[in-house]
């Protein structure tokens, strides 16, 4: 570690798996329901199960970035952190404010949820995603206004980088387009209008950001090439996302009310969004084959390899699957979607959270990277998740495809419960993957307390 | 693969542009993989544009003849010249003397303040005369594509503005004008797009 | 003060004032109201011969790679082609 402040990420690393332990439990409680659709009911019901297995994603990577970005941002700007003791209580407070909501979630009915929190005050409740209630909100806010604060404070005492810039920016992104989550109008159109500001702009704009800014810092430092080259490259990359992720959001506003035209901005535009992951992917692999050094951590270059591999796959090859507009009426809000939004934000988020958590956790612990058998353990719960949620991914793809068969092209169409039964092989076929998952997942974390000789700190 | 390999990877390639200048595509090589993807935006919009108007040619050949042929006309010349001023600007550097390069460069991105001009004087038209995207399909597309590449214009004068502030200061001589010239590809790509858009959403019918 | 030598600038002199005339000669085809097949095809065969000149003289590509030269001609060649096959099949 060379700075000391860096290790206010660790408690920030430990919370996101931890969290993304539990968001795997609920997900395989609901993957469960599809088929078993009374199981743990009355006490875990479908739509609570859901809202947390979702809930819980966006908090661990929240943390994941948070975490990330102050181990990365001091050894960017050389310097310590800004404010050690806030990105602490930032910590706390988030951690409480989403274990309190998660609880609220699973022990109040959602509707005196709402009344308690003071949902009459401002109306933003209810809403897929943004179900939290107003406190938890007002939260949010202040967290990331805190760990935006905390992170530009550093980069403007010390070295500024295209890394830590790119980083800052899609923080500050983040904020911003998180406001709109305080904004529900009555009209439907308009409510869904400027819903996808936060969950399309987090996730296909100003998220990839931070994601590029990560893989790239942990390329600089496993493969020793040059900052200039890796630099320019993640230029051209955002410049390229948001080109075609800003313009792209017209791809969820085909059938909503809003104008024909955004049928032709957005299938053209996010059907050119797989570009820069697939310029991610290239970039990915020149450096790593243009490597200086060996890195003993071989565990973060995979980890790293995998995430330009599985966002392009997840994010562009099947977001670009439904997302032509004429593709999308027949596909639009089946599992196809499900199978496209598994695959994105594993290969995407999780996999760049966890790059991270690979490459930093060793240094944080004392050590340049982890003894021989932690890296093996760590590689198998890499393959493990991977190709599971990759199963995950095609087996929501068939019964995607199935469903839009069943329930919109045949010329005797069915009812989407009847369709639900025809489909339930793949929903059995994908709670099997996802206890596979969960073993990848339970891998991964023993591997943390695997003790052997550690290799010293370079 | 090892480190060692020889197998020219895209960054060996930038790289080797940067060194030499030559063989290889004129200007930085990031710049140009934006060129493509910009291409092929503007090549999916012209030929959607061509596929909608095979269902609507009433409606098209009817709204087309809204259009003033004699402004796209002239702001097709504007570009044109100021592709050429950009020309002469990139030869100039080419052989040391900044003053001039400056001189052209500058001309260059006064015509693109006469196109935006010229442009915004024809979009004030059709917003006057209660037109827009929901209008129909033809108006769709015309001022899709305009805006666009109205907005790349914009783009490409900022960069033109930067390069001339930098030539100024002395910072680009005939050894190192990768960034002139990586301007001036951006320009000339501006430039092609319009000349292909002027014909198709003006005048072919 | 240096000069830059005249001589090398003569060329792009010239391409300029070809990209003129086929601009003033589309212009004129537009105003005279011609239509049809041969016009249409007439007017988009400039409009890329003009767009290959520019990208093979002002952007100066044909002192690059065979790849370049190709994928901006395998450009025109496709967006012109598919351009010209819809507006045939609107004809037929």
């Amino acid at each position: 570690m060379k700075y000391t402040s860096q290790a206010v990420a660790k408690p920030y690393f430990i919370a996101a798996i931890a969290l993304f332990l539990g968001q795997i439990l609920f997900g395989l409680i609901m993957g469960l329901q599809y088929v078993v659709g009374d199981f743990l009911f009355p006490a875990i019901p479908f739509n609570v199960a859901r809202m947390v297995h979702t809930n819980l994603l966006i908090v661990w990577l929240l943390f994941g970035f948070m975490g990330a970005s102050y181990f990365l941002v001091p050894e960017e700007s050389e310097t310590e952190l800004y404010c050690p003791k806030l990105a602490i209580i930032t910590f706390w407070v988030f951690l409480a404010a989403g274990a309190m909501t998660v609880l609220g979630y699973l022990l109040v009915p959602y509707a005196s949820l709402a009344k308690w929190t003071g949902n009459d005050l401002l109306n933003t409740m209810g809403r897929e995603f943004l179900e939290q209630p107003l406190p938890t909100k007002v939260g949010i806010v202040l967290v990331a206004l805190s760990w935006l604060f905390n992170i530009v404070m550093t980069v403007l005492k010390g070295r500024k980088t295209a890394i830590s810039l790119v980083l800052s920016l899609g923080m500050l992104g983040l904020a911003v387009f998180f406001l709109f989550s305080f904004y529900n109008p009555v009209n439907l159109v308009k409510d869904k209008f400027y819903w996808w500001w936060v969950v399309h702009l987090w996730v296909e704009g100003v998220w990839e950001l931070i994601l590029g800014a990560m893989l790239a810092f942990v390329l600089i430092k496993v493969t020793g090439v040059d900052r200039e080259v890796i630099e320019k490259w993640l230029y051209v990359i955002i410049t390229m996302t948001l080109v075609t992720g800003i313009i792209g959001t017209g791809h969820h506003y085909y059938w909503i009310g809003t104008p024909a035209y955004w049928q032709w901005w957005g299938s053209i535009f996010s059907a050119l969004e797989p570009i820069p992951f697939f310029m991610m992917t290239v970039f990915a692999f020149n450096m790593v084959n243009k490597r200086r050094r060996e890195h003993p951590n071989k565990a973060a270059v995979l980890w790293a390899l995998g995430t330009s591999v599985m966002a392009f796959l997840g994010a562009g090859l099947w977001g670009f699957l439904h997302t032509l507009a004429p593709v999308n009426y027949y596909a639009h809000g089946t599992q196809l979607t499900a199978a496209h939004g598994h695959l994105a934000f594993y290969g995407a988020y999780a996999l760049v959270v966890l790059t991270m958590i690979s490459y930093a956790m060793p240094i944080l612990r004392g050590r340049a990277a982890n003894p021989e058998k932690a890296q093996i353990m760590e590689m198998w719960s890499f393959w493990l998740m991977t190709i599971s949620i990759f199963f995950i991914t095609l087996f929501l793809t068939g019964a995607g495809i199935v469903q839009i068969w069943l329930q919109r092209i045949s010329p005797t169409p069915m009812s989407f419960m009847a369709v639900q039964d025809q489909i339930s092989i793949f929903y059995w076929a994908r709670e099997g993957a996802g206890l596979v998952f969960l073993i990848g997942l339970l891998v991964y974390i023993c591997s943390f307390f695997v003790k052997g000789d550690s290799r010293a700190i370079e | 693969m090892d480190a060692q390999s020889t197998h020219i990877s895209l960054v060996e390639m930038s790289n080797y542009q940067l060194a030499t200048g030559k063989k290889n595509l004129p200007g930085d090589f990031a710049l140009w993989i934006f060129i493509f993807a910009e291409m092929l935006v503007f090549g999916v919009l012209f030929v959607a544009y061509a596929f909608t108007r095979a269902y609507h040619i009433e409606l098209f050949n009817e709204s087309q003849l809204t259009l003033s042929r004699t402004s796209g006309a002239i702001n097709t010349l504007v570009l044109i010249t100021s592709s050429y001023f950009v020309v002469r600007g990139v030869t100039a550097i080419k052989q040391g003397v900044s003053k001039q390069c400056a001189y052209w460069l500058t001309g260059a991105f006064l015509l693109g303040g006469i196109f935006i001009s010229i442009k915004l004087v024809e979009f004030h038209a059709k917003y006057a005369a209660d037109i827009s995207m929901s209008t129909n399909a033809f108006y769709m597309f015309y001022l899709s594509l305009t805006f666009f590449h109205f907005m790349h214009v914009l783009m490409g004068m900022i960069i033109l503005a930067f390069i001339i502030v930098k030539v100024r200061r002395g910072g680009y001589s005939a050894q190192d004008y990768v960034g002139v010239e990586t301007g001036a590809s951006f320009w000339h790509m501006v430039d092609f797009l319009w000349i292909i858009l002027f014909p198709l959403v003006y005048i072919i019918r | 003060m240096k000069q830059a030598n005249p001589q090398s600038n003569i060329g792009a002199t010239v391409i300029w004032l070809i990209l003129v005339v086929l601009t003033l000669t589309t212009w004129r085809i537009g105003e005279a109201g011609m239509v049809g097949k041969s016009t249409m095809l007439l007017l988009l065969f400039i409009a890329m011969i003009k767009s290959q000149i520019v990208a093979n003289y002002f952007m100066a590509l044909r002192h690059t790679r065979l790849i370049w030269r190709a994928i901006m001609f395998g450009y025109f060649v496709i967006v012109g082609g598919l351009i010209a096959f819809a507006y045939l099949i609107s004809l037929a």
